[in-house]
């Protein structure tokens, strides 16, 4: 683990969600610095807070969250962002490696230890 | 209708005038056999405009061809006077002697409706009528000796002996005359062409003779004004008077032709409906019978206020067209069917109702086929919204499964990980967790089973329609009263349908209406099942807003029913859904 705390923007339309995630990620020494319920919401937040991680949800009311991906990848100096959704990897196909993202964590599988595992 | 004694009244005073006349002609003038001639010409004339007319008038009381014709009957005779060879007389005949043929003009453009059709037809009869009185008027008032008038008595209206003036006068008012009588003929063309040839049969004669007497009439003005021939200006006015005597008679020849055409058109009608193998369409045989190829022939049908035409497509009758008029075929008091057919058909009154009457003894094929074809159109509708209302559906239920049950169990597996890490090291920690992973266990079973309620209710399967629809009253924000459900089951298919009526109603109620009440009527009448939902809310619900009311349409019309919502503004909303129902 990092000796600095990584820290974290959690993106997801639900607000069960996000609360559930907040608490698993800061437990697991996580710092998690901003929430955003939406697309748009979550580039902004990306831009100012500029968080190592970007936790984001593939459903989003307003953008498709690869398209959010992508947007947030092509900056400079842009944060990891790893695509979660409550859906299964492969009900998306390779649309997870074409957005920019490091990779997916099913919801269900979300902790600290498989977020790492994908930052290396 | 003309009451007996005005037109005994009109008659005695014709008869009056004439024997006035022929009694004056007889005592001023020399010659007997002159004064013979000259009232026989007048009377044949003058009489035959006035029985024409009087039995027009008594035919048709509204319509202004019978007294446009007795007027220039009489107007003849007065004009008559003009013989005599006595100043009074002669005076007022040499004045009026032009007004019959301001009247005959009138009565040809106003024929056969007696209204005159046209703006430029209304300039160009006022501008006659003012020609023939003021025109003769001012040309009398300067005039000492007419032209060709042999022993002329005294003109009483001389103010001054002025004949250059006076014949300055004759000459605009000729011309003036003669530019008319060319426009009313152009009118007349005009008329011709724009007649259906049903309505030809019937003008052709008066048209005819009348187009003809005007154009006799405008040679002989423009040669009186030109030559001199007096043989040549008596052969033209002879022709002219003769054609002019002809106007009456042709107006009772157009009259017996127009309805033997009626009778003619309405007798082949029901040949060609008889003919019941080689027969083509009714429609055709009505076109035929009424002359208007364009006509078209809708049904109404049976079972509801909806107009089609022959291949099922609903139509509407407010937007029939310009220059088209409706005629409604009845039977047993009831609409049946209407022809849309040209407007000036309308004037014929008696062909449209007995050929209405013809087509309702034989329209029962056609309308039951329309019938039949609007309602397979239907059923292809009702079947393909069904199937894209089965996949929005089921988008529907993904959507609901995704955002609600799927996230609470999410989380749910999350907390209780997140708790079972924590259970040694830190226990308060993990009892947190699991009181949160409780409260989100208890939503996602909730929200599960608001779903499969959605899907399909399981106390309705259970317990029946009385049951359901209760607990859907039971859960509605407004208050609902239920009125007592029928004792006995209906089938499966009916209830499930009248459920969804009520609960896609009631949810509509909350929504929208704006309610303070509702209530809910389900019975079962003469085998249907009726289920009826009533708010007193806002209204202005229906079946084209929206996606609800026309899922349910679809439904209901699946099991061959039929949903009627009534829901004026301000008048709250009654969905009314009939679905058949036999007796199991």
């Amino acid at each position: 683990m990092a000796t600095a705390a990584t820290t974290v923007l959690i993106v997801d339309d639900h607000p069960s969600f996000r609360a559930t995630a907040r608490l698993l990620l800061e437990v697991e020494g996580y710092d998690v610095i901003g929430e955003a319920e939406d697309g748009e919401k979550a580039i902004v937040a990306a831009g100012e807070l500029r968080p190592d991680l970007v936790l984001l949800d593939v459903n989003l009311p307003d953008i498709d969250g690869f398209a959010v991906a992508r947007r947030i990848t092509g900056e400079e100096a842009a944060p990891a962002v790893i695509l979660t959704s409550s859906r299964d990897s492969s009900d998306f196909g390779t649309a997870v490696t074409r957005s920019g993202a490091r990779g997916f964590i099913s919801k269900a599988d979300l902790s600290g230890a498989s977020l790492a595992e994908l930052l290396g | 209708m003309i009451p007996r004694q005005v037109v005994w009244g009109v008659g005695a005073a014709a008869v009056a005038l004439g024997a006035t006349l022929a009694v004056t002609l007889f005592a001023t003038l020399d010659s007997r056999e002159e004064a013979a001639a000259a009232t026989v010409a007048l009377l044949l004339v003058g009489g035959s405009f006035v029985v024409a007319g009087l039995h027009a008038w008594r035919r048709r009381p509204g319509n202004r061809v019978g007294p446009l014709m007795i007027a220039t009957g009489f107007s003849w005779l007065v004009a008559g006077f003009v013989e005599a060879r006595e100043p009074l007389p002669f005076s007022i005949g040499y004045v009026a002697g032009a007004l019959p043929f301001a009247f005959v003009v009138h009565l040809l453009l106003a024929y056969p409706t007696g209204r005159l059709r046209s703006r430029l037809a209304r300039v160009v009869v006022v501008a006659a009528y003012v020609v023939t009185t003021v025109g003769s008027l001012s040309v009398s008032l300067f005039v000492r000796e007419v032209d060709g008038l042999d022993d002329q008595p005294r003109n009483l209206l001389l103010v001054a002996d002025e004949p250059g003036l006076a014949d300055a006068l004759e000459t605009a008012a000729t011309l003036t005359g003669v530019a008319l009588v060319l426009l009313a003929t152009g009118l007349l063309a005009r008329r011709w062409l724009a007649a259906t040839p049903v309505e030809r049969r019937g003008l052709a004669p008066l048209l005819g003779t009348g187009a003809l007497f005007l154009a006799a009439l405008a040679v002989t003005l423009t040669a009186d004004q030109l030559s001199g021939d007096s043989l040549a200006l008596g052969i033209l006015g002879a022709i002219a008077m003769l054609l002019f005597l002809a106007v009456p008679y042709a107006y009772l020849i157009g009259l017996l032709g127009s309805r033997a055409s009626r009778a003619t058109a309405v007798g082949e009608l029901v040949q060609r409906l008889s003919e019941a193998g080689s027969r083509g369409s009714l429609r055709d045989a009505i076109a035929a019978a009424l002359g208007d190829p364009e006509l078209d022939l809708v049904f109404r049908r049976p079972d509801r206020d909806e107009w089609v035409d022959a291949g099922g497509r609903r139509v509407s009758l407010a937007r029939a067209g310009l220059g088209r008029a409706i005629t409604p075929i009845a039977r047993d008091g009831e609409t049946i069917g209407a022809i849309v057919h040209h407007r000036g058909l309308t004037e014929e009154r008696e062909l449209l109702a007995n050929t209405a009457a013809a087509a309702a003894l034989a329209l029962d094929n056609d309308r039951l086929a329309a019938a039949l074809r609007a309602r397979v159109a239907e059923l292809q509708e009702s079947r393909a919204n069904i199937v894209s209302c089965g996949l929005s559906e089921r988008r529907r239920l993904e959507r609901d499964l995704h955002d609600g049950a799927q996230q609470r169990l999410v989380a749910l597996s999350l907390q209780v990980n997140l708790a079972a890490d924590k259970l040694h090291d830190d226990p308060a920690t993990a009892a947190t967790l699991l009181d949160r992973a409780r409260d989100e266990l208890r939503h996602a079973l909730e929200e599960l089973r608001e779903l499969a309620r959605g899907i399909h209710p399981a106390i309705l399967t259970d317990h029946g329609l009385d049951a359901a629809v209760g607990a859907l009253a039971g859960r509605s924000p407004v208050p609902v009263q239920v009125r007592p459900l029928p004792s006995e089951r209906l089938p499966s298919p009916v209830e499930a349908v009248a459920y969804f009526v009520v609960a896609e109603s009631l949810t509509n109620v909350a929504k929208y209406a704006r309610a303070r009440q509702a209530e809910v009527r389900v019975e079962r009448a003469d085998g249907r099942a009726i289920v009826e939902v009533r708010d007193d809310g806002v209204g202005g619900a229906s079946v084209e807003r929206g996606t609800g009311l026309r899922g349910l349409a679809d439904r209901v019309e699946a099991l061959d029913g039929h949903l009627n919502i009534r829901s004026e503004p301000g008048e709250g909303t009654i969905v009314r859904a009939e679905i058949p129902c036999a007796s199991s």
